[in-house]
């Protein structure tokens, strides 16, 4: 069978799990937001679900055949996320695993057991910590200094903005170890929960349902076989996923952006105002021809770009013109569907706030959009169109 | 217990369907299809069968252009065996699927088939009826529910103004109505699973079947849209306009 017959098939099946197991999870979720709860599922919401992944193996699908997973070409992966885009209620299918690939590449045989394994089969959780208060888009800038000292390491220095901190089991981080100035020198280290010297300094809430930690490190020691790779050569593994991520982050945002134009369109169809339908409204139709455009600009080039990849080819150029026009595609196409639903636009009520700020989130990680521009450019200047 | 289950490709019951430019039916090009919900429900049946110890094979078949592998395909994937592409492309009519059928039972001999109440695309509501009528077997249409029993079949029928229960011999013939089932989705694993059931590709004129159109399509047209309705006054002026503008009393 050709692979996109059954990509369509997996996309169908992923759609029929979001319309009937997650979209109605929806009003609870927002309803406990717009209460001041946090944004996500209860346990008992989850479980049900999770139970659900593994009867239709909606599970692992990253991850590599050996540890059960499907292994699944990141075009089929573009299509998965799409439909996961749909709703508001946040979810992962599991297991929740952005480390594996970077991991899988340069793991010894004592961390594949003790941390691989267990992460990959969805038993262990873990996070990566690259940012710090002063050198965030630009994280070849960081000074949290590991030191050697016999067998260990001695690690000090601060991290911010770390996601998934407190349910991690683990985290990889990244500190300085040469004297070299930027890449050069940064090596990646596995820290477990719990190590005396690692300290969670706070938990910073942000927009769009997310929190973050910042994390203290005061003589942290680390035994030498929990660096991760190579010491020194920290930073070129820790990139080796980036541009999957940004393809998902673009599919998934192709599916909010759907989601809105839905809701948007079946809105305008039939409000009235100065005696004639929104839908009739030039104003109200170019926000309609200009969001169906550029997502269908957004999902070429997105597939375009997850094929160059599944086929070996270099996407990094084309990952950060992916990460720029979904994010801005998608803030502008949520924008004008609050905008037409007017003071109903505003409420919590609806996925459409909680979405828009999330999209607000993601032109910040995964590198910020003025920082793909800016290395897209200079990639550009020097290698021309 | 051997089964037949055709599936027909059809416009996704998601899509608003449009009639084409040039009157000759509606736009099927660069639009979703997928399998006739009343047949993933046949499906989902067969399977259920199956799983019970009733049935031991599923044969799933559709008729119509090379894309219907996709619904064969989706078939498999939900739990169906193997399956049969007749290959055609032009107009097919219920009567030239029931005959297609016909041959394929005298090929495969099942015990059952089971087919949709009717498509969603031209609701003919025909080809089960005609094939029971061309293979002279007993016929369960409108089925909400079926068990085995005595060696048959207990079909329950969603009729006019209540449930009417029938026992039928095999071989027959069942259709499905909407209550019968809720189809399962097709697992990722049994997805990747019917990429190695084999799909056999045979031609109407391999059957032996003439599947020449026997009613010509004038024009396929939108229905016209409603016209804005019109306030009355009082139950005078209302028993007037019924009887002097719509001449209706
Ligand atoms: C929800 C969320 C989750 C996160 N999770 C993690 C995590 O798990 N682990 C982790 O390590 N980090 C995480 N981060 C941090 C994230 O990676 C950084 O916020 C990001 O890299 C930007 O760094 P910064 O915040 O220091 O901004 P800065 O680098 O200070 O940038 C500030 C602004 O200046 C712009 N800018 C920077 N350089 C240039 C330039 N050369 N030209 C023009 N403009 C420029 C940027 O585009 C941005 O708009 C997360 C952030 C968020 C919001
Ligand atoms: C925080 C908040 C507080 C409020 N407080 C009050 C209050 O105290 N008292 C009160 O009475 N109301 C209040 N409102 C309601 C507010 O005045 C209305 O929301 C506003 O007038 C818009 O009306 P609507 O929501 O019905 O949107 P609609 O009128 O349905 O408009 C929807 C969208 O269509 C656009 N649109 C409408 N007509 C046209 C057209 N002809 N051409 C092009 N585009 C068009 C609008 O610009 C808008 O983007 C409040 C609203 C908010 C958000």
């Amino acid at each position: 069978m050709a692979a996109n017959e059954e990509h369509r098939m997996l996309q169908d099946l992923v759609a029929k799990f979001v319309d009937r197991e997650l979209i109605p999870l929806e009003p609870a979720v927002l309803k406990r937001e717009a209460n001041g709860g946090k944004l996500g599922l209860s346990d008992e919401e989850r479980a049900p679900l999770l139970a659900k992944c593994k009867e239709l193996g909606l599970w692992g699908l990253d991850s590599p055949e050996e540890f059960g997973g499907a292994n699944l070409p990141v075009e089929a992966l573009a299509l998965v996320n799409e439909e996961l885009g749909r709703t508001a209620v946040p979810f992962i299918f599991p297991p929740d695993s952005p480390n594996l690939h970077m991991m899988m590449q340069v793991a010894s045989p004592f961390q594949k057991e003790r941390y691989l394994e267990p992460y990959a089969r969805g038993e262990a959780l873990s996070c990566i910590a690259i940012s710090e208060p002063g050198a965030g888009g630009d994280p070849a800038g960081m000074t949290t200094r590991a030191v050697p000292d016999g067998d260990d390491w001695v690690i000090n220095g601060r991290k911010i903005w770390v996601s998934n901190v407190p349910q991690s089991d683990f985290i990889i981080l990244m500190a300085r170890t040469g004297e070299g100035k930027r890449q050069e020198g940064v090596t990646a280290f596995i820290v477990e929960k719990g190590a005396p010297g690692f300290i969670i300094e706070r938990e910073i809430q942000m927009i769009g349902g997310r929190r973050t930690y910042e994390l203290v490190f005061e003589d942290l020691r680390v035994p030498a076989r929990q660096v991760l790779g190579q010491v020194g050569q920290g930073y070129a593994p820790m990139q080796l996923r980036l541009n999957v991520r940004r393809i998902e982050m673009a599919a998934k945002l192709i599916g909010m952006s759907r989601r809105a134009m839905q809701m948007m369109i079946e809105h305008v169809k039939q409000r009235v105002t100065f005696g004639q339908k929104l839908a009739d409204r030039q104003a109200i139709q170019w926000w309609i021809a200009e969001g169906a455009t550029k997502m269908h600009a957004c999902r070429l080039m997105t597939h375009n770009a997850a094929r160059t990849l599944d086929a070996g080819g270099d996407v990094r150029g084309e990952a950060s013109m992916i990460k720029v026009y979904s994010t801005e595609m998608a803030q502008e196409i949520l924008d004008n569907a609050m905008q037409a639903f007017g003071a109903m636009g505003m409420t919590k009520e609806l996925p459409l706030q909680v979405m828009a700020n999330q999209v607000r989130v993601m032109r910040i990680y995964e590198g910020p959009t003025e920082v793909h521009r800016m290395s897209l450019a200079r990639r550009i200047l020097k290698e021309g169109i | 217990m051997k089964l037949l289950v055709p599936v027909k490709r059809v416009v996704d019951y998601n899509v608003k369907v449009r009639v084409k430019a040039d009157g000759t039916g509606v736009e099927t090009a660069n639009v979703k299809m997928s399998m006739n919900p009343f047949d993933e429900i046949g499906v989902e049946e067969a399977v259920r069968l199956k799983e019970k110890g009733v049935a031991t094979e599923i044969v799933a078949v559709s008729c119509g252009p090379a894309a219907c592998a996709e619904q064969i395909r989706t078939a498999l994937a939900m739990g169906a065996d193997r399956g049969i592409l007749v290959e055609h492309d032009g107009v097919l009519e219920p009567l030239a699927v029931a005959k297609l059928l016909k041959a394929l039972v005298a090929k495969e001999s099942p015990d059952l088939v089971i087919l949709g109440k009717q498509a969603i695309d031209d609701d003919m509501n025909a080809t089960g009826q005609m094939l029971a009528a061309l293979l002279g077997w007993a016929q369960g249409t409108y089925a909400s529910k079926i068990e085995a029993a005595d060696g048959g079949l207990l079909v329950t029928r969603e009729v006019d103004g209540g449930l009417e229960r029938i026992q039928l011999k095999l071989p027959a013939i069942v259709t499905t109505d909407l209550r019968l089932n809720e189809p399962r989705y097709a697992s990722l694993p049994n997805i990747m699973k019917a990429r190695k059931k084999p799909i056999e590709n045979v031609k109407p004129a391999d059957l032996g079947v003439d599947v020449t159109p026997r009613l010509t399509v004038l024009k396929v047209a939108e229905p016209p849209t409603r016209q804005a309705g019109k306030k009355v006054a009082s139950v005078a002026e209302l028993v007037d306009k019924l009887r002097n503008e719509a001449k209706v009393i």
